[in-house]
């Protein structure tokens, strides 16, 4: 459905469903790894301690000390500045614009992934971070005294992030002009979005304080924080460390709200994987019912996949309580409370999956012009070349289409398994009795294959 | 003998619920084509021996700026050569994405566009002029 003209934004190019016998062979594989993790499965639990131990003090005070942090906290903020800038000032074409790429691909679909390889990476470049220590730093230094915040209502946990991503989501593709592609938005909506979301997490950081906020509410350092737990590198008191991969997001989910987190990414990565694909026919047919009941045609698809997209996180988050409301019926389990936020990281790695799987060619790509034109004539408009690659492009060859096929079958079988693992351990932890650990874990399994097959149906009628 | 018949409850649970998500991919599929309007040509399959058949041109006509019978889906191999001809009573230009192919057309008159499809994936032809999409090039590898 085309409402404006060159409404496909960012996307030159889109994915071919995956074929009938790699989605058979995927799902078969799956299935199969799915009984051996069964079969091999281990009585002690091996994630539940970080093990975490100091790398070399020089690398700490080089990477963590005070002028790393200005120096990191001065290029955030100046990147984010260049987007607004951008937005506002550049070419109103999506593709020739900073501002999109940068904030949707770049840094949204980038940091999920250096995350895990680096650890939290985001943190010392978060521009609001940056700018709200260094407000409390000059107060402190004038007023002698620290600033005094308001105490952040625990009960509320992470929810305002959980729902700030799937705001940030349905604001990149529902609500741009043309639903139905990657990014439907245009630069200056980017903009203005980017500058009142600055304001409200400005305004939180002056009532509940900096680090309280990027820990809870702020939508970036939550959803980035989270993949960071899966990986080796982590930092503790000043001192950057290794430890057990997998071992930090055991403790990720106590704080409420963090399985929302989660069940948000999976939801909002299918619905943008089953717009074009599964959803299609079904979107398509309530659009036209709205149509019929006499709303405009922006408005009804808007409202079509608004309700689509919050369906998808209903269905996601029952699928998981049915995995939860299942182990609960274990003998020796423990509350469905403590289950619901006990299991909620194992799903970490399935939405790193679903990541990979349906942006990874979006990302490739993508990144070529953010590093060539888009970084040498930023505002579109022809008018700088600050880096000599302002006439570079995009070559779609670099990609075939059977390897695009296999990294997001691998991703989904490799996020699958990490999955099964974190939920065996997990189990083998609750449960004392290693027999009815290994029987609440047939549950997980099903809501784990549940997801795999899903993804790999998604994969397999995208686009259609 | 317990764990082996729980085993067997989880593998048919399973493949029951990869038979419903295939099955239900296949309806899907059916309600897309139909929904939208396509006519697809047959590419010849297995043609890379000899002189392959020259299959005819498919043709797009635009009328006001807007495709006659909707979207037209051309399917291709990789390798083959692209090949089709817009008719439009406005003068306009057509552009493919991805292959950053374009053609200008006359009013009144037609263009063929032709180049060799070497990049795969689903790409989408639009006109300039009225900014609708006529054509989706689909390339398989």
């Amino acid at each position: 459905m085309t409402l404006l003209p060159y409404a496909h934004a960012l996307l030159a190019r889109q994915d071919l469903p995956i074929p009938e016998w790699l989605f058979a062979w995927g799902a078969s594989i799956v299935l199969i790894v799915s009984f051996f993790a069964l079969s091999v499965a281990w009585r002690e639990p091996r994630f539940e301690e970080e093990r975490w131990r100091p790398l070399g003090a020089g690398l700490s005070r080089a990477l963590l000390g005070l002028p790393a942090q200005i120096l990191c906290g001065a290029i955030g903020v100046f990147l984010l500045g260049v987007a607004v800038y951008a937005g506002l000032r550049g070419t109103e074409a999506p593709d020739r614009n900073f501002a999109l790429t940068f904030v949707f691909v770049t840094v949204w679909l980038g940091f999920p992934v250096l995350s895990v390889l680096l650890g939290d990476v985001f943190r010392p470049f978060n521009p609001w971070r940056a700018i709200g220590r260094a407000v409390g730093g000059t107060f402190g230094a004038l007023a002698g005294q620290r600033p005094a915040h308001l105490a952040y209502p625990e009960a509320l946990g992470r929810w305002p992030a959980a729902i700030g991503l799937l705001a940030f989501v349905w604001l990149e593709v529902v609500y741009g002009p043309s639903g139905g592609v990657a990014v439907g938005l245009s630069p200056q909506t980017t903009a203005v979005a980017a500058l009142a979301y600055s304001g409200y997490t400005l305004a939180m950081i002056a009532l509940f304080g900096t680090e309280k906020w990027c820990e809870r509410g702020e939508v970036f350092s939550v959803y980035f924080g989270m993949f960071a737990q899966l990986g080796a590198f982590g930092a503790r008191d000043g001192r950057l460390g290794l430890r057990r991969p997998f071992s930090a997001a055991t403790r990720w989910a106590t704080v409420p709200g963090s399985a929302a987190v989660v069940i948000a990414s999976i939801a909002s990565t299918s619905f943008d994987g089953a717009q074009e694909g599964a959803f299609q026919g079904a979107i398509e047919s309530v659009i036209d019912w709205f149509l019929d009941i006499g709303l405009g045609a922006v408005a009804a698809e808007r409202v079509a996949d608004t309700l689509f997209m919050l369906l998808c996180f209903g269905g996601v988050w029952l699928i998981y309580m049915l995995g939860v409301r299942g182990m609960a019926s274990v003998g020796g389990a423990p509350s469905v409370q403590r289950l619901r936020s006990g299991f909620a990281h194992t799903l970490i790695p399935i939405a790193l999956a679903y990541l990979v799987a349906h942006y990874f060619s979006l990302f490739v790509f993508q990144e070529q012009a953010q590093f060539t034109y888009l970084l040498s004539d930023p505002l579109g408009t022809a008018s700088t070349d600050l880096f000599g690659t302002a006439s570079g492009g995009i070559d779609f060859r670099i990609l075939s289409a059977n390897a695009i096929w296999y990294v997001q079958v691998g991703a989904l079988v490799i996020g699958h398994v990490i999955a099964l693992t974190l939920a065996h351990d997990r189990a083998v932890a609750y449960w004392g009795d290693y027999r009815q650990a290994a029987r609440s874990q047939y549950w997980m399994l099903a809501v784990m294959v549940a997801f795999t097959c899903f993804g790999l149906y998604l994969l397999s009628v995208a686009n259609g | 003998m317990r764990l082996m018949r729980t085993y067997a409850a989880v593998a048919v649970f399973a493949l029951g619920a990869a038979g419903a998500l295939s099955a239900c991919g296949d309806d899907e599929e059916s309600t897309a084509t139909t929904a939208r309007t396509t006519d697809s040509t047959n590419t010849p399959s297995g043609a890379q021996s000899t002189t392959p058949e020259e299959p005819a041109t498919p043709t797009i006509v635009v009328r006001g700026g807007k495709p006659v019978g909707g979207v037209t889906e051309l399917d291709y191999e990789a390798g083959e050569q692209v090949r089709f001809t817009v008719r439009s009573n406005t003068a306009d230009e057509v552009h493919i994405h991805g292959y950053d192919v374009s053609k200008e057309i006359p009013a009144g008159g037609s263009a063929t566009i032709s180049f060799p499809a070497d990049i795969e994936g689903i790409f989408e032809g639009e006109l300039h002029g009225s900014g609708e999409q006529i054509v989706e090039l689909r390339v398989e590898p």
